[in-house]
């Protein structure tokens, strides 16, 4: 499979203060890879250097070290090739303010060299879209912010890019248009078969949405994976809790496969395991083999917030 | 790149300059407020003075070429101004867009600009003070336009190059820029009435030599030689290494991260 995002050994300092030059290690070495076709998530804390990541992927910023390929070039030497296969939304969306809706996605149509028909038919297909018909004419100024949201991400596919760049799409928005955005990045990616890379604060957003994460903290990428292979890595698990009724030996326990942890009560034994949807026949087993009464069952599955906070620290 | 992609690219920054233009208001007041106000206060100032007709000409045509040059300046650093003002300007540098597109799309909606205040100065001049701009002959006056035009768009790009450079703070260049060279280019005075030194800096500005050039026209010899080919040659000279300029001083914001900063 051909690579869409190629990062060696990539670096970026930012100097800042004229006197005393205070230098902060944005990036210190990141190698990443990205498969054509995929949708594919960056997580980390603030200050991270996710957006720095993903602005150096875009052409907005240029690294001090390390290699960048995307869609197999250069930027050094096919800038203009590849800017013409990529796009780029962010979240808090900013546009010219005295431009409607029609005409920003006109203008930035017109960026990309589209001719006048297919202009029209692609901006007319982008406002459907993301339902932004009844929206076409208003203001970017007038907008509410879900809508420059959705503006944002209409521009982005105006030129019918191969790689996709997605800052944080849904910041500051509410549940329900965040929802409705993460359904149109979706629709992108499974209908065009855009290869997305995403950078997110939201474990919920990322687990829904990206099938790897890259989890990046003070300028390296601690760890990547899927988000079940990265609760494995971290050794996360799930919990099951088992309310029984008469007496369980702590031992027995020890034998289960995939069993991280547990603690055993009167009437209660919390268990972490690594799967819960593999080990739980085995639980069961377990307790009626041992002539228990299980009373009560409740599994916690871990999600991506306890391993963004697990990494995070 | 073929050509009819270039001349895509060429409208979408006259389509964007044109539409902020029209929607809004301060723009209009660029067209006609500051600058009839500039010509109406000299213009008067002349008439009050009692000015010989050859001197109110030197002022009027002074102050008339001095308003199409600062609107049509303003229009190509708008070109970039309108993104930094509305933090999209990471949105137009992700496409392929070069930096004769963003020239010579915003120039074109410059010109049209400043042909409307040179008209309406023009016709001022001739209703109010009796003077008649016509005379020079709409070749020489189309060639010296022309030239106020591409000197316009130097200064213009300068102001991209430097808010490139130097972030926001430098946006007051946009205005600041063409009031130097009010003082520098002869626009009140003839230039050898200048400091020597000031006389060296004045033979740099290809304005100079335009007004030199049409003011031949309503009477006074000019005090260089060849005015309108160095006039020329200079301004062309500038916008080359101007276009070279500017894209070092856009791989430097990309490498401090004002690029970011500006979009923020």
């Amino acid at each position: 499979m051909s690579l869409a995002v190629e990062m060696k050994g990539v670096r970026k300092t930012f100097i800042s203060g004229l006197v005393s030059r205070i230098k902060k290690e944005a990036l210190r070495g990141v190698d990443f890879s990205v498969p054509e076709g995929v949708f594919w998530g960056i997580l980390g804390p603030n200050g991270a250097g996710k957006t720095t990541m993903l602005s150096i992927l875009a052409n907005l910023l240029k690294p001090e070290e390390g290699l960048v390929r995307i869609l197999g070039e250069d930027f050094r030497t096919r800038s203009m090739a590849i800017l013409r296969r990529i796009n780029f939304s962010s979240g808090h969306a900013n546009f010219l303010w005295s431009l409607s809706v029609r005409e920003n996605l006109e203008y930035f149509a017109m960026l990309y060299g589209l001719p006048g028909n297919r202009r029209k038919r692609k901006i007319e297909e982008l406002l459907d879209l993301f339902e932004l018909e009844e929206f076409a004419g208003v203001r970017f100024d007038e907008l509410s912010t879900g809508t420059k949201q959705k503006l944002s991400l209409a521009k982005s596919l105006v030129n019918e890019p191969v790689l996709l760049f997605l800052d944080e799409p849904t910041v500051g928005l509410d549940p329900d248009v965040a929802r409705r955005v993460r359904e149109s990045v979706q629709r992108i990616h499974r209908e065009k078969g855009v290869t997305i890379l995403m950078s997110t604060h939201n474990m919920k957003e990322a687990e829904i949405l990206c099938e790897k994460i890259a989890f990046l903290k003070e300028g390296i990428i601690k760890a990547f994976g899927s988000p079940r292979d990265l609760k494995e890595e971290l050794r996360l698990g799930d919990t099951v809790t088992v309310f029984f009724r008469g007496s369980l030996s702590a031992p027995f326990l020890q034998r289960l496969q995939g069993v991280y942890n547990f603690e055993v009560s009167d009437s209660s034994c919390r268990i972490l395991v690594d799967d819960h949807r593999k080990r739980l026949p085995q639980i069961l087993d377990l307790f009626v083999s041992n002539k228990v009464l299980i009373t009560d069952l409740r599994i916690q599955e871990t999600d991506l917030e306890e391993v963004f906070i697990a990494l995070a620290r | 790149m073929p050509l009819h992609d270039e001349i895509i690219k060429i409208k979408a920054f006259a389509f964007k300059n044109w539409i902020m233009t029209r929607r809004n208001f301060f723009t209009v007041l660029e067209i006609l407020f500051w600058p009839v106000v500039g010509f109406l206060s000299v213009g008067l100032l002349a008439e009050f003075a009692s000015f010989q007709p050859e001197l109110k000409a030197f002022i009027l045509v002074g102050v008339v070429s001095m308003g199409a040059v600062q609107v049509c300046q303003l229009d190509v650093s708008y070109a970039l101004l309108y993104d930094v003002w509305s933090k999209s300007l990471k949105h137009s540098f992700i496409a392929p867009v070069g930096i004769r597109h963003m020239l010579l799309g915003s120039l074109a909606v410059g010109m049209i600009r400043g042909i409307v205040v040179f008209f309406i100065l023009m016709g001022a001049s001739l209703w109010l003070f009796d003077f008649n701009f016509m005379i020079a002959g709409a070749g020489p006056i189309a060639l010296f336009m022309f030239g106020l035009f591409l000197n316009a768009a130097v200064v213009g790009m300068l102001v991209c190059i430097l808010v490139l450079l130097f972030g926001n703070r430098a946006e007051v260049a946009a205005w600041s820029l063409v009031s130097l060279m009010l003082l520098v280019c002869g626009i009140y005075y003839p230039v050898t009435i200048l400091p020597g030194w000031v006389v060296a800096v004045a033979k740099l500005i290809p304005l100079t030599y335009f007004l030199e050039y049409i003011r031949r026209f309503y009477g006074f010899e000019p005090s260089f030689s060849l005015v309108l080919a160095k006039g020329y040659s200079m301004v062309f000279a500038y916008l080359v290494i101007e276009i070279f300029l500017m894209k070092a001083a856009l791989g430097r914001a990309k490498r401090k991260g004002i690029l970011l900063k500006l979009s923020e």
